[in-house]
């Protein structure tokens, strides 16, 4: 019997199977490997969008910042430099911002680019119908929210174009780090002749225009973003071909950067760094980054509406530790919750910073029993935290510490956007939270206004500190502001809504055969500024 | 037999109904949604996104709209992969999976035969409790484990293969190695088994004694014989090598859809997940029916048992 079956059976699945193989040689398109001249970078993971208006990821903004040129940009070493904008100058009052256009500018395609492009650019960011998620990043033109929320027309927004060279800006309130915000994509120009005839279409690489040195080649999701020098940019570049990856796991960039694969990667496992010191020393950037990571307390909720515990529970963590004991990944110990790195502004450490830890110790269990809580009723609080080795490894060191004042915490995780999400709606006690920032301390300390809206997780309320920021965004001066924003600071530590914990350190690995990278604070590197080492 | 097959695909379509409907409405439990990045979402500009993606519509509405879509072929416009529809993702990646699917057969039937076969030949002997002892290995490491290390030897040490991508067949080496190991083994199994039955009946005796070569005996009289378990095995085995190329995919960094799944599910890609989800539950359906209908034609009692 199994010999009939056999042979009705076996030959044709056999038969099947060969078939199946040789049309999937077929089915399947191909590609060449990267060659040589083709400069290979690993990022963080798949853009999302490359429509800069609708772009909402940093990882976003590195490709950007290739394709595009705002009126504003980076130099190699991350300062901000002209871009498409030749000079610019403000008004009195601070309210009017006028700039003037590079001479002969263009497109990607060869046609003109002119100041009527950035009034295009900028209505159709606030253009509800574009959904921007990030459209509240220019939020201070004039009308722009109005617009945002359509109560308003397009064209009610603060921006015009007297002349082909000259756009200008209406604020509706002084902001004098307009230029270091325009370094955004959400400020940058988009081909209205290009969005027009193609719509939603035009960020295919068959339909791309773009201003910037590079423009997209080809998009293959998941496997590259493909970009190529743009022929009309208004500088030649060195680098000819890029190919963007999508490397979300730092083992697997790590890897493919030691099997020649990637020129450049993002990031590798921290575990890894003493032998990466060892073996490639000179392919090593180890940055700043300005960020902070902080715990959060949840400020609405018992006992952390109690500042004296918030204090305890603030004292009891020692930064230093943390960085140089428990991480080890060369990210630096934060004392304030603004980050010490931000240019022309002076911070305001923790109180207790300095003190002996013993001191510190005795002081967070003497304000602990006066809250009530002591040995035989001790304090039980649940701390959250992101997935992952870093998170873990900081949270779980953080609960050692308090357990030193005999607080019991508990440690919940949850993959990032459950953790983020639950933030957002209050559900938690104490959390940690990282905030990636500008270069200026208003950044960091709007976190902390009651109505900045769900991004101040904690929930923190303080009428007095809320009026002196306002008052600091009625400057227009830069000098003057930021000292506000410092008196700011300095008032609301005491209320120990945060824990500022440490700046995120980049390691990055760049290959040889790269020069011209320079280590930045904001950790941006405009591939026209890199050049091969021959 | 038309009314057995019938009955099996009205059940298929059934199952593939309430696969969906679940899954569409368990993703929406999940916190957070497909707006929520790194940055702050202002409630004016989270409207803004819900009218364009018409997630402010009722929620049975939103169902309702996607299956109308589902039906004409159209799996709606993906959240987060914002210039992609979810059609063109799966495009792009289905060929990938099931290129790395397809390798992951050959690679375990290459092994898995052979070392199948040797070691039925002579069930105990020394080269049997060698090979055996290797598949072994081979079921007891996982990918999640096996992968990793063969990228440390082969990529990194040696420099032999690529560490990831997809840009070549020499990418596709090392994860279809890795995800067709533990198959391999699974397969070694079920031929070592069959061939030392099959070794052992009267027409096997008979072609020995007839003098015939011992190559010509194992292919054409063994393995045609043994290799009818390893069949309605093959069905479901499929199915889970393409399902199983999630974790590969992640590993190797390599642009399938099993890596839109891990994406789409972390990043709340309501129509991204429900498009892989169809895909699959599609596969695994297909390869189940398939094997039904095998096994009725094969053994009439199960057809009558059936029906």
């Amino acid at each position: 019997m199994s010999q009939t079956l056999l042979s009705k059976w076996t030959r044709p699945a056999l038969a099947g199977l060969l078939g199946l193989l040789l049309l999937s040689s077929f089915l399947l398109p191909y590609t060449v490997t990267a060659d040589e001249g083709v400069l290979t970078i690993g990022n963080a993971g798949e853009p999302q969008t490359l429509d800069p208006h609708r772009y909402n990821l940093r990882l976003e903004e590195t490709l950007l910042n290739d394709l595009f040129l705002g009126l504003t940009t980076f130099n190699a070493a991350g300062e901000i430099v002209p871009g498409a904008a030749q000079s610019w100058q403000t008004s009195e009052d601070g309210l009017t911002w006028t700039f003037k256009l590079r001479d002969n500018l263009k497109w990607s395609d060869g046609q003109p680019l002119t100041a009527n492009d950035f009034v295009y650019a900028s209505q159709r960011l606030q253009n509800p119908a574009t959904a921007a998620s990030l459209a509240y990043f220019m939020y201070m033109v004039k009308n722009a929210p109005e617009v945002n929320r359509g109560e308003l027309p397009v064209s009610a927004l603060g921006v015009s174009a007297p002349d082909a060279q000259t756009f200008v800006i209406e604020l509706s309130q002084p902001y004098p780090y307009l230029l270091e915000r325009l370094l955004y994509p959400t400020a940058f120009p988009v081909p209205e002749h290009v969005i027009e005839t193609h719509g939603d279409n035009w960020v295919k690489p068959a339909n791309w225009v773009s201003n910037g040195a590079y423009t997209l080649a080809d998009w293959q999701p998941q496997a590259f973003v493909a970009m190529q020098a743009n022929p009309h940019f208004y500088e030649s570049v060195s680098i000819a071909n890029v190919r963007y990856l999508p490397v979300v796991n730092e083992q697997s960039a790590y890897n493919r950067f030691r099997n020649n694969e990637l020129h450049v990667i993002g990031s590798f496992p921290v575990g890894e760094l003493a032998r990466v010191k060892a073996n490639y020393p000179d392919e090593l950037h180890l940055s700043d980054l300005l960020s902070m990571m902080y715990l959060v307390f949840n400020t609405e909720k018992a006992p952390f509406n109690d500042t004296r515990v918030r204090q305890a529970l603030s004292l009891a963590i020692d930064q230093d530790i943390l960085t140089d004991k428990v991480l080890r990944s060369g990210n630096k110990p934060a004392y304030s919750f603004v980050p010490d790195l931000i240019a022309d502004y002076q911070t305001t450490p923790l109180l207790h910073i300095g003190k002996a830890r013993a001191e510190r110790l005795q002081q967070a269990r003497e304000l602990l029993a006066s809250a009530g809580y002591n040995n035989s009723n001790p304090l039980k609080i649940t701390l959250r935290h992101v997935s992952g080795v870093e998170g873990k490894k900081v949270n779980l060191a953080i609960t050692g510490m308090w357990r030193q004042i005999g607080v019991v915490a508990n440690l919940q995780q949850a993959e990032l956007r459950n953790h983020f999400a639950d933030l957002r709606q209050g559900d938690f006690d104490v959390a940690w939270a990282g905030w990636v920032g500008e270069n200026n301390a208003e950044h960091y300390l709007t976190l902390l206004q009651s109505d900045i809206g769900n991004v101040n997780y904690g929930r923190f309320a303080d009428a007095r500190f809320d009026d002196m920021i306002k008052t600091a965004q009625q400057l227009s001066s830069a000098k003057q502001r930021n000292q506000q924003l410092a008196a700011a600071e300095a008032y609301v530590v005491d209320a120990y809504a945060v824990v500022p914990l440490y700046t995120v350190s980049v390691r990055r690995l760049v290959s040889q055969k790269i020069s011209g990278w320079q280590n930045n604070l904001r950790d941006v590197h405009q591939i026209r500024y890199l050049s091969w080492s021959d | 037999m038309t009314r057995y097959i019938l009955k099996r695909l009205v059940f298929a379509v059934v199952t593939l109904f309430v696969i969906i409907t679940v899954v569409f409405f368990l993703l929406r439990l999940a916190p957070g949604g497909p707006f929520d990045g790194e940055r702050r979402l202002p409630p004016e500009i989270e409207a803004n996104l819900k009218a364009a993606y018409n997630l402010d519509a009722p929620l049975f509405l939103q169902y309702g709209r996607f299956m109308v879509n589902l039906v004409q072929g159209d799996l709606g416009p993906s959240f987060t992969q914002k210039d992609f529809d979810v059609n063109a993702l799966i495009r792009a990646g289905l060929p990938v999976s099931l290129r790395l699917g397809l390798g992951a057969l050959v690679c375990a039937l290459l092994l898995g035969l052979s070392i199948g076969i040797v070691a039925g030949l002579k069930p105990g002997g020394l080269l049997d409790t060698l090979l055996m002892a290797v598949s072994n290995l081979n079921i007891a490491v996982p990918t999640i484990v096996a992968a990793p290390l063969m990228v440390l030897l082969f990529s990194v040490t040696l420099s032999w293969f690529p560490g990831g991508g997809a840009d070549t067949w020499w990418h596709f080496v090392l994860p279809a190695l890795a995800l067709g190991l533990p198959l391999s083994a699974e397969i070694a199994r079920i031929m070592r088994g069959g061939i030392a039955e099959t070794n052992l009946e009267p027409f096997v005796k008979t072609a020995k004694a007839k003098g015939l070569k011992s190559p010509r005996i194992v292919f054409r009289h063994l393995l045609p014989a043994a290799s009818i378990p390893l069949l309605s095995f093959l069905g479901p085995a499929m199915a889970g090598l393409l399902t199983g190329s999630v974790v590969a995919e992640q590993i190797f960094d390599l642009p399938g859809i099993g890596r839109y799944y891990v994406q789409g599910a972390l990043n709340r890609d309501y129509t991204l997940v429900m498009g892989v989800t169809i895909v699959y539950s599609f596969a695994i359906l297909s390869f189940n029916l398939l094997v039904d209908v095998a096994y009725g034609l094969i053994d009439p009692r199960i057809r009558i048992a059936q029906t």
